[in-house]
């Protein structure tokens, strides 16, 4: 952190991400950050959930994977979005699981987010609703007041819409450029640049 | 009304009246000409609503040179996958299991949220529920939940033993835990009656068929079952060569169901010779089925049992449109065949399976979208998208500062007023690696009832190549230098302005420059006067949507290429190549077509 930054609105890191001042990170040392991630004010992250039972692999032997929310690389969370691991009863006992995002993950204002996994280049609109252990996967548009049931897999290149979510078109061919978020990163920050033409 | 957001649709010239493959008509070039001349393109004709396609959509064919839209390319399909597991399905297992999943995957028949497979804690104490080979034996039984609505597979009675194959457990149990046979066991079944009948012979039916009537009545035909009685049937009386000796034949061959009336009329349409004695020699008569066991279904017009069940159920127990549409068809359900009038006739719905396709041309039969047939795979091998091929046009409202008291505190897709002159930036980016020349071209008035002025404030401009950033950031000095010398105005320099501040302080935008320009975009002013949305009579109506303003606008872009390489043009559409070079000269393209911008809607 830079003593530069103390004074803005954001905390910019070392590999670039914006994290507002007014955001709620619970658990910080369970979250991990792709790098180059904004997250706007009135953000929580739930990095706090962990799961409680450590799969059968990891345990024998190591330290424990305690990572709660993994967020990949240019990903955007917009103000008063909540990112919560999704949780269920594993043999017996009720535990949390992490929740993975990949790179170019656009969560719009308001939005909660349960998901086992979203892929890369997602974009989720407004109000949203994902429920738990959802799998988004790829290049996937959640048009915004979309309730996305628990459970459900989103598969590549889908428009989704509806309570309960459902699948209302492919993206084309030509539209997957519009998921690239390096020049919305860009435009916020310390010192936003003004959005290219 | 929601506000609208400015849109640019591009129209393919496969909706154009002219079709694709066939060359303009060469005696006349002259009035084709000044046809196209005269032809202006109106967004609002029903015709239009087809040619229409957001830039994203369109993708472009590099060996016509021309757009192509999903209207008009060949799709093949390279795999079949299902959306909830994300396997693939080869196209074997398609042709006999259908196109739905045969796994696990189903959707709730009530919201179509998927259902997933719970295990139910305790068995249920009613051994009616289990299937018949588990006994009384306490065992956890399975069932589908919809974790949306919390609609359960017990709610139609149905549990499952395991929790996998879940789709071939399901098609054993009818609504309500009964057991359903499979088409091999109906197989088999059939067989055995049918020794046990005596092979059912067409002499032996008169007498069989008050038993079988009697044996049969009672037993609910499956339609699966209908069905394949009906076709053993049809094939018996086929093969019966003393099927002719039927009470019937007096009627000679006028009836519906004899073969040989049907040749007749066949042979009407095929022109073939009436009386084809040798086709009646063969073919029989045929009768209908008489007796259940050959497929007869007595249609139940006693709806008294739906009707009193309707008198205890309320409106949410019934199924809605909606939900039977969703429904499977040929589920053999016999409710299902024709109306499902409630939710507990619904079944769980297999997955849909998905496609992933590729794209062709449809002039030259090159593939222009390819995409990996692995389904975990998001990357493309072929991807000719338009977008990288034809500048983009975004569009902004203009607001002058001082301009007008109002007008500053404008917000993006806002009403227009009525005869209120409004300025909207029009954006235009460069993709390809050339400079482009963009001429383009408006009807001085929108077309439809309400003609709106426009004006394009600069109609010909030239566009920089989409040069590497790189090169651009580290030029970008003694560029912009160099641009304010040759220029005195200043007007193409980066991110200046060509509006200049008039004598009462108010900016004013200059007729024949261009707005802004940057590494690989220009950017025009277009000057809009909105017209009134006042109807002349008062029995009209304004229809839908004509409240939007819509500008059509013809662009053409030139562009120069390296000569050589693909030189296989066939100058069939208008956006071939034009020059004639050849070799190491430098080759003169063009592309031409018209687009739509939605500016926003007048305010009535």
């Amino acid at each position: 952190m830079s003593r530069r930054a103390l004074r803005g609105e954001y905390i910019e890191t070392d590999t670039g991400n914006k994290v507002a001042r007014k955001a709620t990170l619970v658990g910080t040392q369970n979250i991990v950050l792709g790098g180059k991630t904004v997250i706007q004010a009135e953000v929580m992250i739930r990095g706090d959930l962990i799961r409680s039972i450590q799969s059968s692999s990891s345990s024998s032997g190591g330290p424990p994977n305690n990572t709660a929310v993994a967020i990949g690389r240019y990903c955007f969370l917009s103000r008063g979005a909540c990112l919560r691991p999704p949780g269920r009863l594993y043999k017996g006992a009720f535990t949390y699981m992490p929740l993975r995002m990949g790179d170019h993950v656009f969560v719009g204002p308001a939005s909660v987010l349960q998901a086992a996994s979203i892929g890369s280049h997602v974009h989720i609109g407004a109000k949203v609703v994902v429920g738990e252990f959802a799998i988004i996967k790829d290049y996937v548009r959640i048009l915004d007041g979309t309730v996305v049931p628990p459970n459900m897999v989103i598969p590549s290149f889908t428009v989704v819409a509806g309570q309960p979510a459902r699948v209302i078109g492919e993206v084309p061919e030509g539209g997957h450029e519009a998921f690239e978020l390096r020049d919305l990163y860009k435009t916020v920050g310390n010192n936003p640049q003004p959005a290219p033409a | 009304m929601a506000p609208l957001e400015p849109y640019t649709y591009i129209q393919c010239p496969c909706s154009d009246f002219s079709p694709l493959g066939q060359p303009a008509d060469a005696s006349s070039p002259t009035s084709a000409e000044e046809e196209e001349e005269e032809h202006t393109f109106d967004p609002r004709a029903p015709r239009s609503n087809f040619g229409l396609y957001p830039l994203e959509y369109l993708l472009y064919c590099e060996d016509c040179h021309q757009i192509r839209c999903p209207r008009c390319v060949a799709e093949e399909i390279v795999t079949y996958y299902c959306p909830s597991c994300l396997f693939e399905v080869p196209s074997s297992n398609l042709k006999s299991e259908g196109n739905r999943c045969t796994r696990s995957c189903f959707q709730c028949p009530i919201c179509i949220g998927p259902l997933s497979v719970t295990s139910l804690e305790s068995a249920p104490p009613d051994p009616n529920l289990l299937s018949p080979d588990q006994g009384g034996i306490p065992h956890t039984t399975y069932c589908l939940t919809c974790s949306y609505c919390n609609w359960s597979s017990t709610e139609i009675g149905i549990r499952f033993d395991k929790p996998n194959s879940i789709h071939a457990q399901l098609a054993k149990i009818r609504n309500g835990g009964e057991t359903r046979l499979t088409a091999k066991e109906r197989k088999e079944r059939r067989k055995e009656l049918s020794s046990h009948r005596g092979g059912g012979h067409a002499a032996a039916v008169a007498a069989a068929a008050a038993a079988a009537a009697a044996s049969e009545e009672a037993e609910v035909v499956d339609l699966e079952t209908q069905f394949a009685n009906l076709k053993s049937f049809y094939n018996r009386q086929l093969a019966d060569p003393n099927a002719s000796e039927n009470s019937l034949s007096t009627l000679g061959d006028l009836g519906f169901s004899s073969p040989s009336s049907l040749s007749r009329i066949m042979n009407l349409y095929t022109g073939g010779r009436l009386n084809d004695t040798r086709t009646k020699s063969r073919l029989g008569i045929m009768r209908e089925a008489y007796t259940p066991s050959e497929g007869l279904l007595v249609a139940n017009l006693d709806e008294s049992d739906a009707i009193a069940k309707l008198h205890q159920t309320t409106l949410e127990d019934t199924s809605s449109m909606d939900q039977l549409m969703a429904q499977p068809p040929n589920l053999g359900e016999p409710q299902l065949h024709g109306e499902a009038c409630f939710a507990s006739s619904l079944r769980p719905i297999p997955y849909l399976l998905r496609t992933k396709r590729s794209k062709r041309c449809p002039v030259c039969r090159h593939i222009i979208s390819k995409p990996e047939a692995k389904i975990q795979n998001t990357r493309f091998r072929i991807r000719l998208v338009a977008g990288s091929y034809m500048p983009s046009i975004s569009i902004k409202r203009l607001s002058l500062p001082g301009a007008n008291g109002s007008s500053s505190s404008l917000v993006a897709g806002d009403f227009l007023e009525p005869f209120k002159p409004v300025h909207f930036v029009l954006t235009f980016k460069n993709p390809i690696f050339e400079p482009l020349k963009v001429t383009l071209g408006t009807p001085a008035k929108t077309p439809g009832r309400f003609p709106s002025k426009v004006t394009v404030l600069c109609p010909t401009f030239d566009i920089d190549a989409n040069t590497d950033v790189w090169d651009e950031a580290l030029k970008d000095n003694d560029r912009e230098s160099s641009v304010r010398n040759t220029d005195g105005s200043g007007s193409s320099s980066r991110r200046q302005r060509a509006g200049t501040v008039g004598e009462s302080g108010q900016f004013q935008v200059e007729a024949g420059k261009v707005w802004g320009r940057g590494r690989n975009w220009v950017s025009i002013v277009v000057e809009v006067v909105p017209a009134s949305l006042q109807l002349r009579n008062k029995d009209d109506v304004l229809k839908e949507d004509e409240d939007i303003l819509e500008i059509p606008m013809f662009v053409r872009i030139e562009w120069e290429v390296e000569g050589g390489g693909d030189d296989d043009v066939s100058g069939q559409s208008a956006a071939g190549r034009s020059g004639a070079g050849t070799g190491e000269q430098k080759e003169k393209r063009e592309l031409a077509y018209w687009c739509v911008l939605g500016l926003g809607r007048i305010k009535q």
